[in-house]
């Protein structure tokens, strides 16, 4: 069973945010228009966060694309009064919308802020419906239900059913998400954890390899590579 | 693996299709049980299908495979085929899906029925409305006025180029203006006075082994942007040696926190810089001595043929721009500025890298600044060398047919053009901003018809309402728009354009270098009644016929583009997407092959392929007295004497910037990019003025207040963001929001009816007397509390 993780080499990311627009088209996230983008209701599942640190001229910023972090200890999932989000058995933290009784305890949880609550019901002008992802995974969801990166896991099981109409094996690189694969510096890398041939395991033992907030203990599955 | 939850252990995941399956069909929640398989399996009925076509929305033009489910395009991917992306896509073609679907676009031709800009619109048939435009053309020409129509276009991909050129000449009007004046017409102006070549340079990051960028936006909205921030990835990460990348911006754009190193620098000072280094590099003997003295001209003084000494670059340099002159004027430490010449010279191939985008270059002399730039590349030798300048090459087509003009297309032809390109000024290709007031000053003569291709100049240009009135001046106004931009909204009539997933067409592989094309295909069936603007200039020709029925002899586009590049090999085109020689070959200097690199457009010089540090190109044409005007030099813009009275009144400098969050001619219409727009302004869909450190504690400003930046020319309100990260008394306004006609999204409140603020209102255009480039400032402005 493979334990999927992600790495991002800070030094080939170059803050496009191309990862951003792939993920809301991969996944159909709502667009929230102008007021409620302004009160921080935009729902990027896959955001580019930007950091100051120093006085002019002597400047350090940092850009941390951020998807979920896929902890391995998951605080969002221990707050959840209802298991609607729960760990699946390849290491991807999922939410059940059917579940989800929108409390957002999770979203306050999180210590990335992967999270985003639907606090209206996702609208689209009639015509641009057409270009709504028709997976079932990524239906729009409803009004009132937290919801986050998914690791594209419509394009996990879309991989697997290829595989299998072809008659061979799922081989873990039949599947990245699509900030993945539209990541413009090829800065991301997708894969097994658990295999230590993989590029992921081991850009993940690099000595440029750190975790965000390692010492919260969560033991996040994204990998970044410092810049430089 | 971790312990999971004996009781979730029943597939959570399958129970996640369940809840999305029955969410989607709208039924709530289900009762369905654990372990039951959803009845709707909804996509083993789809037809699905991946489409390779060519982007559109920058100038890349990269390859895209676009996902179409029963018949609606609803995903888009780069193409893994095709040389430039390589497989990326960047967030403009992921969402271009949402221009092909927007509720903005125009569904039928239309006709203003009322008052020009009353939005009194009537729609109409196709037939009708080409009838009405050939109409009018052919009474022009009738007339024997076929020069008074205009054609204002922005980019123009592959054959249109050339299909609109034809349409223009065999009608009769010299008018063809491209906006190419506003921007990177600069950079394609340095190119051809030093190096003899009518062409945009191209960088070959991925061998170079120092990056220096002048201006801040390599990686975010340079021509090639995609190619580059391959190439600069794979600078630092694939190849054994890692190349450095500097940034010379007077604000830490995304380029500059992505670079090795930040050069903070007086606004509009960018060519006073590289002539430091240039007197650095030769004080200490760092450049390429050997290239220098085989393949430049003007290095050493020189003698011409009638005996008058004249100055050349090294006497030039070393005399006027000593270290301490020029820290004094660009603000960059005499230590900071040898070392970069130091590291520039010695870590070769080396890369000096112009801006191409309005406001970058932005100082009183934006020509002689990218002079001054490129000769830094001829000092290191790195002219088409690996890792050096590049020229792109272009594959053989076939030839166009041959047509004669009669005798009003010469009459035309012969005119002088609108926008004093050629007469007023000399050089010139185009002068895009200099129209408006050609047009009110009926010089030199009135316009009778224009005519607006992916050119939108009420945006463009300073909210002085002279732009406004030179547009109703003209009787008759025709626009390809595709959305009701500013400018479409004052026309007589818009024929709209189909967007680029809906028509045929093709793409030089421009940026990569080598030669090439890329196809573009329908993805979808047109969503609209819309139609290629290629195909209705043909339509028109036909309706117009004489010379232009022979310039433009085909039914479609389509057709036509498939026979010019009926020399290529098709099956490749076809299966791939695109076709490429895949290699670009340098060329060694001196050899057959660099007369095709240095030299070759040449008009008034000599093509003995050595590079111009002293232009003979403007010394054809100014006359043996004007040795510095020659040269690449710097003038301190007037704008920056910190003594002046209008220094006083208007304290800031004013930098503008294209961000990667922008699209050009599309900006308003496409939600998801308008809420990933401001990375470095912490905000969406709305713009945000960057005041420094210091000048906000002065003026008690904090984040969010939102203030006036008001200029000679105009004003704009925007939110404060205090940046550390920008010259002391600069600040920096991002350009593409503050569209009036077509913003509309979210829920119904003011604020989401005008988003964000255009800084060209602010931004006051003079024209560069030779070349007929927009030159703009700095701009000076002053902030006050809204």
């Amino acid at each position: 069973m493979p334990r999927w993780g992600m790495v991002i080499d800070l030094d080939k990311c170059f803050a496009c945010q191309s990862c951003t627009a792939a993920c809301r088209m991969e996944n159909n996230t709502p667009v929230a228009g102008k007021d409620q983008a302004g009160m921080g209701r935009a729902i990027l599942w896959n955001e580019v966060l930007p950091f100051t640190e120093g006085e002019y001229p002597n400047v350090v910023e940092t850009m941390i694309p951020r998807p979920c972090m896929h902890c391995d200890n998951p605080a969002c999932i221990k707050v959840c009064p209802v298991q609607a989000t729960f760990k699946n058995e390849e290491g991807t933290v999922l939410i059940d919308y059917t579940r989800c009784i929108g409390c957002r305890l999770c979203t306050v949880a999180c210590p990335f802020t992967v999270r985003y609550f639907n606090w209206y019901p996702p609208e689209w002008p009639e015509e641009m419906k057409a270009h709504l992802n028709p997976e079932p995974e990524v239906a729009p969801r409803p009004k009132g239900v937290v919801e986050k990166c998914t690791f594209c896991t419509q394009r996990l099981r879309k991989a697997r059913e290829t595989a299998e109409a072809a008659g061979r094996t799922f081989a873990a690189t039949d599947y990245i998400p699509a900030c993945v694969q539209t990541c413009t510096g090829h800065a991301r890398y997708f894969g097994d954890l658990d295999d230590p041939n993989s590029l992921v395991s081991k850009l993940a033992h690099s000595p440029r390899a750190y975790r965000l907030f390692e010492e919260l203990g969560t033991q996040p599955k994204v990998y970044y590579l410092k810049q430089g | 693996m971790t312990a999971t939850d004996p009781k979730s252990r029943f597939s959570r995941r399958d129970f996640l299709k369940l809840g999305a399956a029955t969410v989607a069909a709208g039924a709530g929640l289900s009762m369905l049980r654990p372990g039951e398989k959803p009845a709707a399996q909804p996509l083993a009925s789809m037809e699905e299908k991946v489409v390779t076509t060519t982007c559109a929305l920058c100038p890349s033009g990269c390859g895209l495979d676009v996902r179409v489910v029963d018949g609606k395009a609803v995903k888009v991917e780069g193409s893994a085929l095709h040389p430039l992306n390589q497989g990326v896509c960047c967030l403009k073609g992921q969402t271009s899906l949402e221009i092909l679907y927007s509720p903005e676009r125009i569904a039928h031709p239309r006709m203003q029925m009322g008052e020009r800009g009353s939005g009194d619109w009537k729609e109409i048939p196709w037939e009708e409305a080409l009838g009405i435009v050939a109409k009018k053309l052919i009474g022009l020409r009738e007339s024997g006025k076929p020069h008074t129509l205009a054609l204002m276009h922005g980019d123009l991909r592959g054959q249109m180029r050339q299909t609109v050129q034809r349409f223009m000449r065999a009608y009769g009007s010299p008018n063809m203006i491209s906006r190419e004046s506003l921007g990177e017409g600069t950079a394609r102006m340095a190119m051809w006075l030093s190096q003899g070549i009518n062409g945009l340079p191209v960088y070959d990051i991925t061998n170079a082994n120092y990056v220096m960028t002048f201006g801040g936006n390599l990686l975010e909205s340079s021509r090639n942007v995609i190619g580059y921030l391959g190439a600069t990835a794979f600078m630092r990460r694939g190849r054994p040696q890692r190349g450095k990348l500097v940034a010379v911006h007077p604000r830490l754009s995304v380029t500059g926190v992505k670079a090795d190193e930040w050069i903070p620098i007086r606004p509009g000072t960018y060519g006073a810089l590289a002539l430091g280094m240039a007197n650095v590099m030769i004080n200490s003997a760092l450049y390429d001595e050997a290239f220098v003295r085989d393949f430049t001209f003007g290095f050493e003084d020189f003698e011409d043929a009638d005996g008058k000494i004249h100055q050349g670059f090294k006497s030039l340099v070393l005399e006027s721009y000593t270290l301490e002159r020029v820290a004094n004027i660009t603000g960059v430490p005499t230590d900071i500025i040898a070392r970069l010449a130091g590291e520039f010279a010695t870590n070769r191939p080396a890369l000096a890298v112009l801006p191409t985008e309005v406001g970058e270059l932005s100082s009183g002399n934006a020509l002689y600044t990218a002079l001054a730039i490129h000769a830094l590349n001829a000092l290191v030798g790195s002219i088409d060398a690996k890792g050096g300048v590049i020229v792109q090459r272009f594959p053989d087509l076939a030839d166009w047919p041959a047509y004669s003009l009669d005798s009003t297309a010469e009459a035309g032809k012969a005119q002088e053009r609108i926008d004093g390109a050629g007469t007023q000024f000399p050089l010139a290709i185009s002068a895009y901003q200099n129209v408006p007031e050609r047009i009110l000053a009926a010089k030199p003569y009135p316009l009778e018809m224009l005519m607006l291709l992916n050119a939108n100049p009420l945006y463009d240009m300073p909210e002085d309402g002279r732009c406004l009135e030179a547009l109703m001046k003209v009787p008759f106004v025709v626009s390809f728009a595709s959305t009701l931009d500013e400018s479409a909204a004052y026309a007589d009539l818009i024929l709209p354009a189909s967007t680029f997933l809906e028509v045929w067409g093709d793409d030089y592989l421009e940026g990569t270098g080598y030669a090439g094309i890329s196809l573009r295909r329908p993805v979808v069936e047109p969503v609209h009644d819309t139609r290629d603007p290629g195909d209705v200039f043909l339509d028109l020709a036909h309706r117009i016929g004489g010379p232009l029925a022979k310039a433009l002899p085909w039914q479609s586009y389509k057709d036509l583009f498939t026979d010019r590049l009926s020399t290529l090999d098709w099956k490749k085109l076809e299966t791939n997407g695109n076709w490429s020689e895949m290699v670009y070959f340098n060329a060694t200097p001196g050899s057959q092959a660099w007369k095709d690199v240095v030299g070759r457009d040449r008009l008034n010089a000599p093509k003995d392929g050595r590079f111009d540090l002293f232009s003979r190109e403007l010394f054809a044409l100014l006359g043996s007295d004007s040795d510095l005007a020659c040269l690449p030099h710097f003038e301190i813009p007037s704008a920056l004497a910190e003594s002046s009275v209008g220094a006083l009144e208007y304290p800031f400098l004013l930098i503008t910037q294209l961000l990667i969050t922008q699209s050009q001619q599309w900006q308003g219409i496409i939600p998801t990019l308008q809420e990933c727009y401001g990375l470095q302004g912490y905000v969406k869909w709305d713009s945000w003025v960057e005041v420094g450190q210091q000048a906000a504690e002065a003026l008690e400003l904090h984040d969010g207040d939102r203030v006036w930046i008001e200029s000679a020319q105009g004003r704009a309100q925007a939110a404060v963001r205090v940046r550390a990260g920008l010259w002391p008394n600069a600040v920096f306004l991002p350009p593409g929001l503050g569209h009036h006609t077509f913003v509309r999204w979210g829920r119904d409140t003011e604020d989401n009816l005008i988003v964000g603020a255009n800084p060209n209102k602010l931004i006051e255009f003079s024209s560069e007397p030779l070349t007929g480039l927009a030159v703009s400032g700095p701009t000076r402005v002053r902030i006050s509390r809204a």
